[in-house]
Parts: C-alpha cells; structure tokens; sequence
C-alpha cells in the first residue's frame, strides 16, 4: 500500500506537472481566444459607475 | 481544450472545483504518504510519554511563545551535530501534539538541553536570564515563580491526547493531578506510584527548589529537562546522514 | 449606513447578534475566570457594540429602491479604514518586539508585555488584521465591478467584515492571555478557528452568489486569484487546524497530527498561507488596481492566465522546503526543493507582466506616488521570489535556515510587496469611495512612500547582513577542528543589525501613520464638501484615467 502511494506520488507529480502546464498553454494561446482576451483586459477600463442591468 | 476552459470558466462552480482540484494535489502527494510509511518514524520501544508536570510545562513553553525563538530540531549537518548532539529523529516527536521544531534560532537549539544544566540554572536563567549568561536577549519570566500551577485540569488534557493517539492509561489518566504534584514533591504521599506509571527514570524532584508549592516554574522546568530524554533512540542510532 | 440596509436585513442582523450574545454568555458561563471566558464576554461586547447602533435606526423606513442600481460599498469604506488602523496596530507591536530584541529589558514584569506574547500580535496583526481586511475590502470593490453586479445581499458582506475583524480581536487579545495553539501563522485556538470558518464560507457564498449575478460573460484574471485565495486558504485553515479541545469551556486543545506529519502539515499550510493569503490575494489587487490606475491594460492577458494556474498548482508542493536537513523523508524534501525553483517561472511572469504594463507609462510612476507604490510593489515581488527559491535550494538553506535572513526575506515581501501593493491600491481606491479627484494630499503619499521604501531597504539589508553573519559563525570551524564560535559570540554579533532593523521597522510605521492620517483626512474632506455641497448625488466617479479624472 504505501509503496504504491510513494510511487504514485514520485511519478505521477511530474506528469502532472507537465499535463497541466501544456494544457494552460494552449489554452492561453489558442487563436479564438485572443479576442476574449483582449477585450477582457480592457474591460476594467471601462466606464463602471453602475452595475449593468 | 479551449471549449472546456471556457466552460469552466463560465459556470463558477466548475472553476471552483478545478482550482480545488488542481491545488489540492501537491498537498495529497507530499502528506498522504507520510501517514502511510513506516520507515518514516523509527521504532523506539522504551519511548516514554509525557508526565503531566512535563505536559503542564509543555504547555507553558507553548504559551510564552518560546518555540518562536528556540528549535528543536538539530539538522543533518556536522557542525550542528557537534554544537547540539545528535541530530533529531522523526520518532522523538511522535508524541508532540503539535511539533515545536520551530523555525527560527534567535537563541540555540534545545532539542537536547534535558539534563544539560542543574534546575537550579534553569530557575535562575528563567528568573533572569542575564544573571547567568550577561549577554543574553531572552525576556525574564519571573511570573513563572509566583504563579502556582493548575492540575485539575490535567486529567482532561490527557485525555484529549489520548484522543488524538498518545498511548495514556485510564491508571495515568485518573492520577494525572496526583502525579503532577508528587513529582515535584518526591516525599509526599502523592509520589507514590509516578515512577510506576510512568518508569524509574522519571525525574522526580523539586524543580524550582521548593517542595512545599508547586508552580509554572516546576512545570517547565520539568519539561526543559525531559527534552531530548523521551527515548535513547538517537543516540543508539548510527548516525549516517550527516551532511548529506 | 445603518438606514441604508432594508428593513428585513435589520431583523437578520438583529437576530444574528443575539444568537452571538447567547454564544458569548455560554463561553462566559463555561469558562468562568479563564481567558475563555474572557473571550465569551468580548463576543457579547462585541455583539452589544454593533447592536446599539443597529437598534438606533432599526425602525428607519425603508432605504430609497434607486441605491439598489448601484454598487454597495459600504462594506469596503469601512475595511479600509480596519485595514489601515490594523497596519498601525500590528506595525506598532512589531517595532515593540524588535525593540526587545536590541534592549530585552526594556520592559515591564507582565506575562502580556512578554516577547513571546507580543510577537504574535505583531504576525497576526499584520498578516490578517491589515492583510485580510485589505483583501476583503477590495475583493467587493473589484468583484463588483469587474462582474458589472451589485453584492447579492447588504447584510452578508458586514457579517464577514465584522465577523472577521472579531477573530482578529479574538487572536489578539488570545495571545496576551496565552491562547495560542503555537502553529506559526496559525495560532488562534480552536474556538476562533471554527468562528473563521464560518466567516469563510459567507465569505465564499458572496463571491460565488455575484459571480453568478455577472452580467459580464467573462471573469476578470483579477478575480481568478481572489478565488483561489478565498477557497485555498479554506482548505489549508481546516486541515492544519484539525485539533481535540480539552473541553467546552477550555480553550486549549492538542493538535490532531504530532511529529513530522505535523511538521509538513504546519508548512504545507505555513507555506501556501503565503501563496494564497499573502500572493494570490494581492496580485488580484495588482492585477485590478494597476492597470487601472496607468489607464493601460494589463501588458498580457495570457500570461496572466499562465502563472495563475501555475502558482496555483505548484506553490503546494513548496512547503517542504521549510524542512530541509530535518528528520522528514528526503524525497519529499527534494520535491519541495523542485517545486520552489520552478515557481520561479510563474512567479517572474507576474512581476514582469505588472512592469510592462507600464512601459510607456514611466511619466505617471515619476509623477504619481500612488503607481509608483505599486510599481515597487512588483520590483519586491520579483526580488523576493526569486529569494525565495534560492533559499529553497537544500545547500542554500543548510546556511540560510533558523537565521535572520529568513526574517529578512519574510519582510522584503511583507513591507516590499504585500504593504506597497495594498497602500497603493488605497491610495486608488480612497478617492473613488469618496467620491472625490485625488487624495487629500499628494505631498503625504510623497512622503509614506519615501518612508516605506527607506524602512523596507534598511530592515532588509539588517536582516541580511545579520543572517548570513550568524549563518556562517555557526559553522566556522578552528584550524584545530572545532567549533570556532559559541552561540553567544553569534547573538552578541548580531546587537548592530537589531537596532538597525528597530529603526528600519519605525521608519515603516511613520509611512503607515502618515497614509493612516491622509485617508482618514480624505473622508473628513469628502464629507465636508458633500455637505456644502447639499448632499450631492450618490453616483461613483469613473473614467478612463483616474489620475487625472474630473470630478463628478
């Protein structure tokens, strides 16, 4: 049992590690995103005395 | 991969559930296994567990803060094995509910101060630190002196150790008082049966040079003087990680 | 502001602050003469304190339906100010206890005046009553706006304001009794934790409940890490804090772990307390505050997205690095270790994304104290991860570990980074809550950041110098072999550094009274004019540059 967990945790660490940084890569340079992006960023520079109804 | 990020992101709850997630891994790889390796704490039969005076002082060290400027936990590195004595082992803590390893080391190291200076060094040091070591930082407890100890409490405490798994007999339990009292007052009738409960070695004396009463000093005088004495398991083991 | 609640908000409130006094008087019953017991009066002096108020306007009509088209910010005037008092209170104690160490008998013969007590006032002080009232403060302020939705109730943000600040005054006074369950930066007792957790979970419910009013489709990255912060710092304060009490009516308990598996869960949570509490929740602030007030986006929005998901994945594993060399199993030491230096990536990626945001925007960093707060605020973050990693490095910790130059480290990103990004971010905010142009005087700001900057360089280089010189004494060795200095020798080395770092520690305070005095003169101000100006309208000023924005 706990030879399995140690492996699993030396192991499997890194394969995460690597899964979930090409994941948020990806995510953050998919080309249909760049628009969302933009204009998400510029948002907060908007007007914002009231809320939206 | 794009189409999910967004959905996660749109509906709340799924994004909360994967920062959860995603965050919570390091924590279960890193922790999970230490509760499940046995190589982790070695064995040390003749461990012994707190008395409840060394409890009580326990206590006490815990609630002046002294772990914030003093660690227990000597390091796998040569010149602290030589200043301070063997480095520390998992199983030495094994009963600290919490660990007081402590993180910083504005004074030195007391992983293994037990019976390194007389009680009556101890009591003049806590008194005043700066009548014994001049150049000394360390604040004065003089209120440790005045202010009597309270034991009836103490069944209660070791209960709740009991409970998160320090092995304490019903026997250590009931008498947790009675035994506070008579070991710092070996002559009284209330030291029957302490070194029974809790082995021969026990120190069993009048920590703050008075029998008569027992007060904070006695309790934490008692602990100093137990650290690093709970089991002779470092000093049996081979030392083979220094400076690794 | 009491009147602006609606009628049914008071009953909730009112009935709330009974069931606390009953509470307090349960406390106060069971523990008689303890400090629980104590604690049990102060929750019914608490509830008392806010209920007196309440009951003043309790029969005021109902508020005017058009205060429901805009946002409630109520909540966070009244942090800021919390924020900013909290600030002179924990800096206070922390020059006190810095003073202690340079002169240890200036003092009186009382348990609380006692270093070991005092210090954790100064830790908590800071950390939660200044840092955590910051963070809520904002977080409603940028979660409303960046949403384009009103809080989803008026009652619930004051129960996590109010209820939190009473923890802190619970943790505070605790200590001076000697509650203290000695888990570092986790030192409130058991009963204080359960009441945080409930705090937490409203606090959660707000944010969760407006994210889902939004009626902007997408979530701000700022609100991303005020997320992370909120729900990572719930799992770590439940675990780390898992605890048997010796009874109802005790305030001790014993911690459920013992030994090393106490040890890693104490820097799991220690560690990522920092992460989450002390980076996550601030660069939310950074992420919102700065660009808003350059008037210039953020440099990169992806990159943003990039290190969020990457300090929110690997700070976790980093707390292991706490315990290099000790008796926890090696491997888990050397995952700690990869972990911090990769950390760096993510961490670099923040620092460098704040500072191009204001490339091209230099003139406004040169001019305005304000950005320039957050401008430093960013340089001290990169700094100070990058320490950081560095000191995770096993070698480098053998030398840097138990000394001062952890403290050091610790204050390059509490005065650098954690303290500049939030006075900044006051020094925004103040005039859009009060509706006014700027400030009440520019020339203060001047002045708190010329203090703050001179108090953090001089504490840090103290703390610096002081470390490694007692890192190093402690393994010199003679040409004979042995030990070339005793402990003594090191502490006696180490007088100079802790006057200087008492006098590093006081330049800082000065800014934080200085700031302190300019908000609180700023709302005097405002509501003067609003006076004169008979009433004046309640809508919040806006624009696209705030530095130079008009008035309303």
């Amino acid at each position: 049992m706990h030879d399995m967990v140690v492996a699993f945790s030396k192991s499997w660490g890194l394969f995460y590690l690597v899964a979930l940084a090409v994941g948020v890569v990806i995510y953050a340079y998919w080309p249909a995103n760049r628009a969302r992006f933009t204009r998400a960023k510029n948002s907060i520079l908007d007007k914002d005395d009231r809320p939206w109804s | 991969m794009s189409e999910f990020h967004r959905k996660i992101e749109r509906n709340t709850m799924r994004f909360v559930l994967a920062i959860i997630v995603v965050a919570s891994i390091g924590g279960i790889v890193e922790i999970a296994p230490l509760f499940t390796i046995k190589s982790t704490v070695e064995a040390a039969p003749n461990m012994r567990v707190y008395t409840p005076l060394e409890l009580a002082g326990r206590s006490i060290y815990m609630r002046e803060g002294c772990y914030a400027c003093h660690s227990q936990m000597i390091r796998t590195l040569r010149d602290e094995v030589e200043r301070y004595g063997p480095y520390s082992l998992a199983v030495e803590s094994q009963y600290d509910h919490p660990m007081l390893w402590g993180s910083k080391r504005t004074g030195p190291d007391i992983a293994r101060v037990g019976e390194k200076y007389s009680d009556a060094w101890h009591v003049a040091h806590l008194y005043n630190p700066r009548d014994v070591v001049p150049e000394s930082v360390m604040p004065a407890y003089r209120w440790l002196l005045r202010n009597e100890l309270r034991i009836d409490d103490l069944p209660g405490h070791l209960r709740a150790m009991r409970d998160v798994g320090v092995p304490y007999t019903d026997a250590m339990i009931e008498n947790a008082a009675k035994d506070a009292f008579g070991q710092a007052a070996p002559e009284s009738d209330a030291a029957v049966g302490v070194t029974e409960r809790y082995g021969a070695a026990t120190h069993m004396r009048a920590f703050d040079g008075n029998a008569g009463r027992l007060t904070e000093m006695d309790a934490l005088v008692a602990y100093l003087q137990i650290m690093g004495k709970l089991t002779d398991a470092a000093q049996k083991t081979e030392q083979t990680k220094i400076g690794e | 502001m009491i009147a602006r609640l609606t009628v049914a908000e008071r009953q909730s409130a009112l009935l709330i602050l009974i069931v606390m006094s009953f509470l307090g008087l349960a406390m106060a019953a069971a523990g008689r003469g303890t400090p629980f017991g104590l604690h049990g009066f102060l929750v019914i002096a608490a509830s008392i304190g806010v209920g007196l108020p309440l009951l003043r306007k309790f029969y005021a009509p109902e508020p005017d339906p058009a205060q429901f088209e805009q946002y409630y910010d109520d909540p966070t005037k009244v942090g800021i100010v919390l924020a900013m008092l909290w600030a002179i209170a924990g800096m206070f104690v922390g020059v006190w206890v810095a003073a202690l160490l340079a002169w240890p008998d200036l003092t009186i013969d009382a348990a609380w005046a006692s270093f070991g007590r005092l210090r954790p006032i100064h830790t908590s002080g800071v950390i939660f009553g200044f840092g955590g009232n910051a963070l809520i403060a904002t977080s409603f302020h940028v979660l409303q706006r960046t949403s384009r939705a009103r809080l989803p109730d008026q009652l619930s943000p004051w129960f996590v304001l109010l209820g939190y600040n009473l923890f802190c005054v619970v943790a505070a006074t605790g200590y001076m009794m000697g509650v203290t369950q000695s888990k570092e930066y986790a030192e409130p007792e058991w009963y204080a934790d359960i009441w945080l957790v409930i705090v937490w979970v409203v606090y959660f419910l707000i944010y969760i409940r407006t994210l889902a009013r939004r009626k902007e489709p997408h979530i701000y990255v700022a609100n991303w890490y005020y997320m992370a912060f909120i729900l990572v710092v719930a799992i770590l304060h439940i675990v780390n804090n898992l605890a048997v009490p010796v009874s109802f009516g005790d305030f001790k308990s014993y911690s459920a772990f013992s030994g090393v598996q106490d040890a890693m869960t104490q820097w799991w949570y220690g560690h990522n307390a920092v992460a989450f509490f002390l980076t996550a929740g601030f660069l939310g602030m950074l992420y919102y505050y700065l660009p808003k007030r350059a008037g210039r986006p953020i440099f990169s929005y992806r990159l943003s997205i990039i290190s969020f998901w990457g300090i929110t994945f690997m700070y976790m594993w980093a707390g292991s690095h706490h315990l290099h060399y000790t008796a926890l199993p090696q491997w888990v030491q050397t995952l700690g270790m990869t972990f911090s230096i990769v950390l760096l990536v993510p961490s670099w990626a923040s620092a460098g994304n704040a500072l191009a945001t204001l490339n091209g925007a230099w003139h406004k960093v040169r001019d305005d104290a304000t950005l320039r707060f957050m401008m430093v605020a960013a340089v001290f973050y990169g700094i100070s991860t990058f320490e950081g990693s560095f000191m995770a490095i096993r070698a480098v910790n053998s030398l840097s570990h138990y000394t001062d130059w952890t403290v050091g480290h610790v204050h390059a990103g509490a005065l650098g980074w954690v303290a500049m990004i939030t006075f900044g971010s006051i020094y925004a905010l103040v005039p859009w809550m009060w509706k006014r142009e700027t400030m009440y005087s520019a020339r203060l700001i001047e002045v708190h950041f010329w203090l703050a900057l001179a108090g953090t360089v001089v504490y840090v280089f103290a703390m610096w110098n002081s470390g490694i010189i007692q890192g190093l004494m402690w393994r010199t060795y003679t040409d004979s072999g042995t030990l070339a200095y005793s402990f003594i020798d090191s502490l006696v080395a180490m007088h100079p550094y802790y006057i200087a770092r008492a006098f590093g520690g006081l330049l800082f305070l000065l800014g934080a009274i200085v700031g302190t005095y300019n908000v609180l003169m700023t709302i005097r101000v405002a509501k003067r004019e609003r006076a004169q100006s008979g009433g004046g309208t309640d809508v919040p000023s806006y624009g696209r540059d705030p530095v130079l924005q008009a008035g309303e």
